[in-house]
Order: structure tokens, then C-alpha cells, then sequence
């Protein structure tokens, strides 16, 4: 897509189009109010006007006699004055008519107020340069039954009106002209950056992961969504890495025992067997087969409970009442490995979550104290109450892990040296880790002087 | 006993019906969910063994249907998906377990006989026994051969368990599920230990052993072996 052909599509346009439409109503009805005024302002002038000038006349008629009227007329005819008025004597007994409107126009009535008139251009004389049009006049009837008339030749009028149509024209074009300019500029400042984060899209999809939006610096909601768009192009990033990796892992750590079984299958019927054989290798490698599905259990578990939305039982769980019951199982267990196993639980820690992602946490925790701790090694499980946050930690002091180790130990089917003699397939603090993320709460591995301490940080 | 298998996998369904039969029990086989039902409305089983994904008609379904028309025939679900709410939702349906597949055959095999025996038992409410241990249920008071033995809450429940089941073989997940409510395995073999201190109190000291256990499978508490 060109963005040419975008412009009349972007908001900025239709924005500015909107609103050049409604400051241009805005104007005409501003304008046309303010003309109908001044119409209304000259038309009164205009009629004040006639109707004392046709009144002055009807005096000197009555007061200085028809003769004067008469000549007084005939100069006036004469003389196109700036008023540009017309007048007309039209002496009905004798027929005769004096002035420069050549016809008394039938429309108009005799009763000393004004009326618009149309007025045939045959009615004006050749030499005087007035057009036809609606003509305020006004007429009277003289002493002797004369009528008189005074008329206005609408020039002047129409000039005026032209002249503020001619502005409102004028306004409404230019107005729109701008708003258009200015929606034309604001599209292209808003395509140009919308391009900039389609390529980086296209890069993206086409495979080029690395890629993100460039900013410009002004810190304004481009900026912002732009923000957005590249913290989650570097969260795709890292999860796709993950996923590469955890790939890899699961191709590696389960084709070791996959190429095994296969080798046990292979070698066992090569020849003939005694049934014990037989039953020796089929044992064996069933429990190759149980270890494998371990592995695929403990990893779709991790999936699941990383999959930020859990579909399982979420309601309020009693830590303490599940810690109690964890610990239960593990003294007995403790005695008999001779372990020195404590547990200090505070009553009443409850927690929003899954009992059974909960339990089976706590649970991988423990094994990993007695996995990687001695006869007379001590372990302590406890959970309390600080700073409003619900703490459950589980402590030993076996090997413990190196800090540089301990970030990487919470990635899949990772295992440390110390690990390699013990069973296990590495994804024990895994699975605790997405749980924890699960429940929102923070897992930390820390140095127990020696040992390990795992602390779960709940919120409150 | 009489069971009904509603399982679409064939090669799966086969290699069950030849175990179950092994095991000394008669097999009826459905391949899909209206077959299945059919057969459990028309027919008479001991228990049913219903996969929860099924052609035509739904494991949960089928369950549903049953409990429906009064038929109480224990059920048993087998699935594919594994999530606690999956458990939830397949006995809320009316079904009476749930395995995940994978499972081991021996845990399909003591899980059907606890459910079998379970229907038709007309247990007592106020007392258990089984040769000279005896467990009074409202007293909560444990005795063999007239000797009071004490025991925590937690092994008193146990105890019960095993009572309930007298004579048939108990896998560590069902007392893991049943007596704890856990639904998973720890690696560790945390409930081995719970039985080894069960059976120094109860059996310690008596001239025969009554908690057995049974290899590569569990437990069993019964007056032989």
C-alpha cells in the first residue's frame, strides 16, 4: 500500500476534514446572520429615505404648485446622482407624465409605503446605466389625484449583498483550503511513523526477530505504543529462545534413554533367550518407559502452569494445613534417612492458588534437601508471616548451588556435577518456578552458609 | 468380574481386554460413546471403564446418561488430559475414579476391584475388622487380639483405608489420593515410610503379620498373604 492513497483514510484527515465542514457551517451562518442584518439596516435607510424624499416632493406641490414639482423633477431626471433614484409624475386627468422612469409599474399602490417592485429594463431610459431587478419604491397621490413616485435603483443594495457573499465565499474556501493542508500534513507526520513500525513488523514476521521500532525521541504516544511493540517483540524474543532451547533439551535428554531402549530391544532379540532374559530386558525396559513418562508429565506440567492461564481448581488454599500435612509425610521419611528434619509453620497462612501445584512444589523442594544432603544433614521447612507477604522457605545444608549457578538451575532438564549420580531429570525446580510465577510469588535460591535455602514469597 | 470397556484406541483396548482377562475377568468392549451407553443401559456390569474422549458421544456423557436412568454402576474414567480440574469435573459428572493415561496396568487393575467391591460391601458404620485388629469407627479406638494400640490421626486414617479395602491390593497413588488428597507422585517414597511405622504399630509383636506388602504394586492388608 502506497501511502498516497492512504492520506483521505487516515484520522488526521478525517479529522481535519470534519472539522473544516463544521467551521465552515459555522462561518456561513455567522456571515449570513451578519448579512441578513445589514440588509435589513440599508433596506430600512433605503425606505426612510424614499419615504421622505416623496413626502418633500408632495409638499413643494402643495405649497409652491405643480410647476415647480415639475421642474424640480425634470433636473433631477436629469442628473444621475450618486443615489441613482428614480422619479415619476404621472398626472392621470391630462395624461401626462414627468421623470425618468418611462412607465408607471402596475404592481405598485399609491399608499405612501415602500414595495419592492421588479422593474423591466424597458422601463428605464436608455442613458441611464440601472439594471432590472425587485426595486424598493414608494408613490403617493398628489391634491389633484397625481400620483408621484420616488424609486431606488437596487445597485447600491446589490453591492453590498455581493460584497458579503463574495467574503463568505472567500472565508469558507480558505478555511476548508487550510484545515485540508494541515490534515494532509498531520497524515503524512502520522503515516511516515506508522510506516516505520509496519517494516519493522514485516522484518519481524518475516523472521528477523532482532528487529524494533525506532523512536523518535519526543516521547509522545508513538513513542509509547512503539514502547510497547518492542518490549513485546523482546518477550517473543526470550520466550522463542526458551522454546528453541527447551527443544533441544527435550530432543537431547530423551533420546538417551529412547536410544537405549531401543539397543536393549535390539541386542535381546538377536538370537534366542531363556524366558528369564526375556523377562529381565522387558523390566528393564519398562522402567526406562516410566522414567520417560515422568519426564513428558513433569514437562506438560510445567507447560500448563506456565501458560499464565491455568484452567485447575484456583481458590483459597491453607498453607499452613498443607505444610502440616507435607511435613508429616516427610518426618517419617526423615528418621528413617537420618536426617535432621524441623519445621516451624505459623497458623493461619493462607494463600489463593492450586493445593495440588502448591503441594507438589514443596514436595520437589524437599526431595531436593534429601537428594542432595548427607546422613545427619539437617533440613528445615518453614513459612511465616513478614511484612505482609506469606514466606514458605525450604532449607538444607548439603553442596547447596554456586550463585552463578542458581539462575540457571530453574531452566528445564538442567543438572548440576553434583546432581549427575542422583536420580531426577532436572525439571523439579523448574515446574517450582513456573508455579511460583503462577501464584505471583517470588522464588529465591539463596546461600544457607552451607547449603541451599529456597524462599517462596507470597503477597499477602 | 463383569467389566465394560468404552475405549476408542484399539491397540490400547486389546491390549486391556487380554489383561483384564488374564486377570480372570469377562470383558465386553465398545469403540465408540453410543455403543458404550448402550451397552451399559442394556447390559449388567460390575464396573465400567469409560475414556473420557470418545466418537459419538463423550465419556462424561455416557456417565451423565447413567447416573441419569439410576444406574450406580461404578465407573471409572480414564483420560488423556491430566489437570486437577479435569479430576474434578470427571467425579462431579458421577464418575467414582480417575486415571491418567499413562498409568501402570496393576493401578487400573486394584482400582477396578476397589470400585467393584466397593458397590456391593454392606460395610458396618460403627466398626471394622480383619482377623484380631479391630477399629472402632466412633471411638476411634484401635485393638488387636484385645491390646489397645494408639495411633495418630493420620495413620488412624490410614488404618481405615486399608479396612475399608481388606484383602486387596492398594497402590501408594491411591492412598496418596484417598488419604491425602495428593494427585501426584513425589519422587521420594515418602508413603513407604508412612506403611513401615503403620505396620510397627499394628504388627509388631503379634504373632502374624496382617499388612502385607505386594511387589511392584503396594499394599495389602488381609489375614494371608
Amino acid at each position: 500500500m502506497k501511502p498516497r492513497s492512504l492520506l483521505l483514510h487516515t484520522t488526521a484527515m478525517r479529522l481535519a476534514l470534519r472539522y473544516a465542514v463544521f467551521y465552515a457551517v459555522l462561518i456561513a451562518l455567522g456571515l449570513g446572520a451578519l448579512y441578513w442584518a445589514i440588509s435589513r439596516y440599508v433596506d430600512a435607510q433605503l425606505a426612510a429615505g424614499l419615504e421622505q424624499e416623496v413626502h418633500e416632493l408632495a409638499s413643494l406641490d402643495r405649497q409652491q404648485g405643480r410647476q415647480k414639482l415639475k421642474a424640480l423633477l425634470k433636473s433631477e431626471s436629469l442628473i444621475i446622482g450618486e443615489n441613482r433614484r428614480y422619479y415619476l409624475l404621472d398626472e392621470t386627468k391630462s395624461n401626462k407624465q414627468t421623470g425618468n422612469l418611462l412607465a408607471w409599474p402596475h404592481a405598485l399602490k399609491v399608499e405612501g409605503k415602500v414595495q419592492n417592485i421588479w422593474i423591466e429594463d424597458d422601463l428605464i431610459p436608455g442613458y441611464m446605466e440601472d439594471q432590472d431587478g425587485y426595486w424598493p419604491m414608494v408613490g403617493v397621490v398628489l391634491d389633484d389625484g397625481a400620483r408621484l413616485l420616488v424609486a431606488q435603483a437596487v445597485r447600491q443594495a446589490e453591492d453590498l449583498q455581493e460584497f458579503i457573499l463574495a467574503t463568505m465565499a472567500i472565508i469558507i474556501v480558505v478555511s476548508v483550503g487550510l484545515a485540508l493542508a494541515m490534515g494532509w500534513r498531520l497524515g503524512r507526520s502520522l503515516l511516515d511513523r506508522i510506516e516505520l513500525i509496519n517494516k519493522t513488523a514485516e522484518r519481524v514476521t518475516a523472521g528477523d526477530l532482532s528487529r524494533r521500532v525506532p523512536l523518535s525521541g519526543q516521547d509522545d504516544e508513538f513513542d509509547e505504543l512503539a514502547g510497547h511493540l518492542n518490549s513485546m517483540l523482546s518477550q517473543i524474543e526470550v520466550l522463542l529462545t526458551g522454546m528453541r532451547q527447551v527443544t533441544d533439551n527435550v530432543a537431547h535428554d530423551l533420546r538417551r534413554p529412547l536410544a537405549r531402549m531401543r539397543n536393549r530391544i535390539e541386542v535381546t532379540l538377536l538370537e534366542p533367550r531363556k524366558t528369564e532374559d526375556y523377562r529381565q530386558a522387558l523390566e528393564e525396559t519398562m522402567t526406562d518407559a516410566e522414567e520417560l513418562m515422568r519426564t513428558f508429565n513433569a514437562l506438560l506440567e510445567i507447560a500448563q502452569a506456565e501458560a499464565g492461564s491455568y484452567r485447575g481448581e484456583w481458590k483459597e488454599v491453607d498453607l499452613s494445613a498443607l505444610l502440616e500435612e507435607l511435613s508429616e509425610l516427610y518426618e517419617d521419611q526423615a528418621a528413617e534417612h537420618k536426617r535432621n528434619f524441623k519445621v516451624q509453620i505459623e497458623k493461619e497462612l493462607l494463600v489463593t492458588g492450586n493445593r495440588q501445584l502448591l503441594a507438589q512444589v514443596i514436595t520437589n523442594l524437599l526431595d531436593n534437601t534429601f537428594k542432595f544432603t548427607d546422613n545427619g544433614g539437617s533440613i528445615l521447612l518453614e513459612a511465616i508471616h513478614e511484612d505482609g507477604k506469606i514466606q514458605v522457605s525450604v532449607s538444607d545444608d548439603g553442596a547447596g548451588i554456586p550463585a552463578d549457578q542458581r539462575d540457571k538451575v530453574l531452566q528445564r532438564f538442567v543438572r548440576l556435577e553434583a546432581a549427575r549420580s542422583t536420580a531426577g531429570n532436572g525439571l523439579g525446580l523448574s515446574l517450582v518456578k513456573a508455579v511460583a510465577d503462577l501464584h505471583k510469588a517470588s522464588l529465591h535460591l539463596k546461600d544457607n552458609n552451607p547449603g541451599l535455602r529456597v524462599v517462596i514469597e507470597f503477597k499477602g | 468380574m463383569h467389566i465394560l470397556l468404552v475405549e476408542d484406541d484399539l491397540s490400547a483396548a486389546a491390549y486391556l481386554v487380554k489383561g483384564l482377562t488374564e486377570n480372570g475377568h469377562v470383558v465386553d468392549h465398545a469403540a465408540d460413546g453410543e455403543d458404550g451407553l448402550h451397552m451399559a443401559l442394556t447390559q449388567k456390569y460390575d464396573v465400567l471403564v469409560v475414556d473420557r474422549m470418545l466418537p459419538e458421544r463423550d465419556g462424561l456423557s455416557i456417565i451423565r446418561m447413567l447416573r441419569a436412568d439410576n444406574n450406580t454402576t461404578p465407573v471409572l474414567i480414564l483420560s488423556a488430559l491430566g489437570e486437577v480440574d479435569d479430576r474434578v469435573e470427571g467425579l462431579r459428572a458421577g464418575g467414582d475414579d480417575y486415571l491418567v493415561k499413562p498409568y501402570a496396568f496393576v493401578e487400573l487393575l486394584a482400582r477396578l476391584d476397589a470400585l467393584a467391591r466397593r458397590g456391593n460391601e454392606n460395610e458396618s458404620s460403627i466398626g471394622l475388622s480383619v482377623a484380631d485388629l479391630e477399629l472402632d469407627l466412633l471411638k476411634h479406638k484401635v485393638t488387636r487380639a484385645g491390646q489397645v494400640i494408639r495411633l495418630q490421626p493420620r495413620e488412624l486414617r490410614l488404618l481405615e483405608f486399608f479396612m475399608h479395602h481388606a484383602g486387596q491390593v492398594v497402590t501408594r497413588t491411591m492412598l496418596l489420593e484417598q488419604v491425602w488428597d495428593f494427585h501426584f507422585d513425589p519422587q521420594t517414597n515418602v508413603i513407604d515410610t508412612q506403611i513401615s511405622r503403620l505396620r510397627s504399630k499394628i504388627d509388631k509383636g503379634f504373632d502374624r503379620p496382617l499388612l502385607h506388602t505386594v511387589r511392584g504394586i503396594g499394599y495389602k492388608l488381609d489375614e494371608t498373604p
